[in-house]
């Protein structure tokens, strides 16, 4: 079963010289207690677009997520990071592993908030060697891009679900990560969480990076998506586009 | 042979007082287990994180045989080390034996399991998604170690003061190793048994009771550090 999604017509992206991202996963085989949870697929994940996962609980959605964020080691892979140029190659997962790492985003459905300030955990997605004001000034306008300008000095622990998913996703903007794969970003959030969460993916979505979705909730992503895709018995199946 | 209230009233005075002999003794003690828990901390961290985090074959082996040197008597590291710096030990030509060195050596090695097995158990208990964000937030991997030890910190602190409080208290590996040389290896626990020994209760019931304020500042410790410890997510 082979998922592409299709390279689209130009975004409305806002940085215009960010090149389109594209990565392509195939033959991802993963067992888990004796159980072929999933059975060779392939996918490919372009900047710009954003694929919704949905399927059971148990379904492997979030198994299969963590192999592509490089977090959760198949039992095969390939991976190819540049499926476009002419002498690409793909390689085997643990080959890529820390490339996975250092170029996906994964966010967890629960976002992990360090121990410190909203604005501390924001830091942590930039770079050491950033001089203080510069790094000051980034952090201002992630909490502005966020909403978030109310919880500067707030200790994120403290912060509520919807919250803490939006440092989450402030975080993956500083980072200006490419590639995200979000899981179940938006349970258990109520509407205005859930409208504000959408919103700033959509903003991530016209930066033109590639989201990949695993939600329940396709209702709530439905203007957002390109694809849809479920995952059943270890397959993935296309769903229909939802506009 | 002095009652018991008339030995620990000339106890108090000789500490209070600043007997010279004493507070050497306890210098002698705070510097060698002070070192030899510096020492032992940052390898034991490692491990310790490495069998919380990583699958290889043999782990589960480790972490029980850690957790079974937890319980090996002091007397018989003192006895590994002695025999290992001997004279006609592998290592006697190095002439460690009967030195603070020697002591350090004794001591680094009883407080490694109990920091390997008690910091294990902090980084387990650690939430997985902590490495994992600090990993996908483009962080290396020393500095996310780094965040993540920053995360169970009070679960750590709890493990060194169990180690320091272990290794300040025992007796046989330092006085096998040491040799309880007055001015040079005698720390509080051999200088216990010593003066007992010698019907000298004054200086022995001095030297327990700063043992037992020692205890009592490190359970106290302990409870504070676990308390602020608990998992908040």
């Amino acid at each position: 079963m082979n998922v592409t999604v299709a390279t689209a017509a130009t975004t409305a992206a806002t940085n215009a010289t960010t090149a389109r991202v594209e990565i392509r996963f195939s033959a991802i085989d993963k067992f888990f207690h004796r159980r072929h949870l999933l059975d060779d697929l392939s996918l490919s994940l372009q900047g710009g677009r954003a694929l919704l996962l949905s399927g059971e609980n148990g379904a492997g959605k979030t198994t299969l997520l963590r192999i592509l964020a490089g977090l959760e080691k198949p039992h095969h892979c390939m991976v190819d990071f540049t499926p476009a140029e002419r002498h690409s190659k793909p390689r085997p997962w643990v080959q890529c592993r820390r490339r996975l790492q250092r170029e996906v985003m994964y966010l967890h459905q629960l976002p992990y908030m360090f121990d410190g300030s909203v604005s501390h955990n924001l830091a942590l997605a930039l770079p050491r060697a950033m001089p203080r004001a510069q790094r000051a000034e980034k952090i201002r306008q992630a909490l502005q891009w966020a909403q978030l300008e109310a919880f500067q000095n707030a200790r994120a622990k403290t912060l509520s679900g919807g919250e803490k998913q939006r440092v989450s996703l402030a975080r993956a903007w500083l980072r200006q990560a490419r590639i995200l794969l979000l899981d179940e970003p938006i349970a258990n959030m109520d509407g205005e969480s859930q409208a504000r969460t959408v919103k700033l993916l959509h903003r991530l979505k016209n930066a033109r990076a590639a989201l990949f979705i695993s939600s329940h909730n396709s209702d709530a992503f439905r203007h957002l998506i390109d694809h849809r895709l479920a995952l059943e018995n270890g397959k993935l199946r296309p769903g229909q586009c939802p506009r | 042979m002095p009652s018991l209230a008339d030995a620990t009233v000339q106890a108090l005075s000789l500490l209070i007082l600043g007997d010279r002999d004493l507070w050497e003794i306890i210098g002698i003690s705070f510097r060698v287990s002070v070192t030899a828990i510096a020492i032992a901390i940052p390898p034991a961290l490692l491990t310790a994180f490495f069998l919380a985090h990583l699958e290889f074959p043999g782990r589960r082996v480790l972490i029980s045989l850690f957790n079974t040197l937890l319980s090996l008597p002091a007397v018989v590291i003192g006895l590994v080390v002695y025999l290992l710096l001997s004279r006609q030990g592998p290592l006697g030509d190095w002439r460690l034996l009967f030195t603070q060195t020697a002591m350090v050596v004794a001591q680094v090695l009883l407080a490694f399991p109990i920091l390997v097995a008690m910091s294990h158990a902090a980084f387990q208990a650690a939430d997985q998604r902590a490495w994992e964000t600090a990993r996908t937030l483009g962080i290396a991997s020393a500095r996310a170690f780094v965040m993540v030890v920053g995360e169970v910190r009070f679960g750590l602190l709890a493990a060194a003061l169990a180690g320091f409080g272990r290794i300040i208290a025992e007796v046989g590996a330092s006085m096998m190793v040491g040799g309880n040389i007055l001015h040079y290896t005698r720390n509080i626990p051999t200088a216990i048994a010593l003066e007992t020994s010698m019907g000298n209760f004054a200086q022995g019931i001095a030297l327990g009771i700063v043992l037992l304020v020692i205890a009592f500042a490190l359970n106290l410790s302990l409870q504070y550090f676990q308390g602020r410890g608990r998992l908040s997510l």
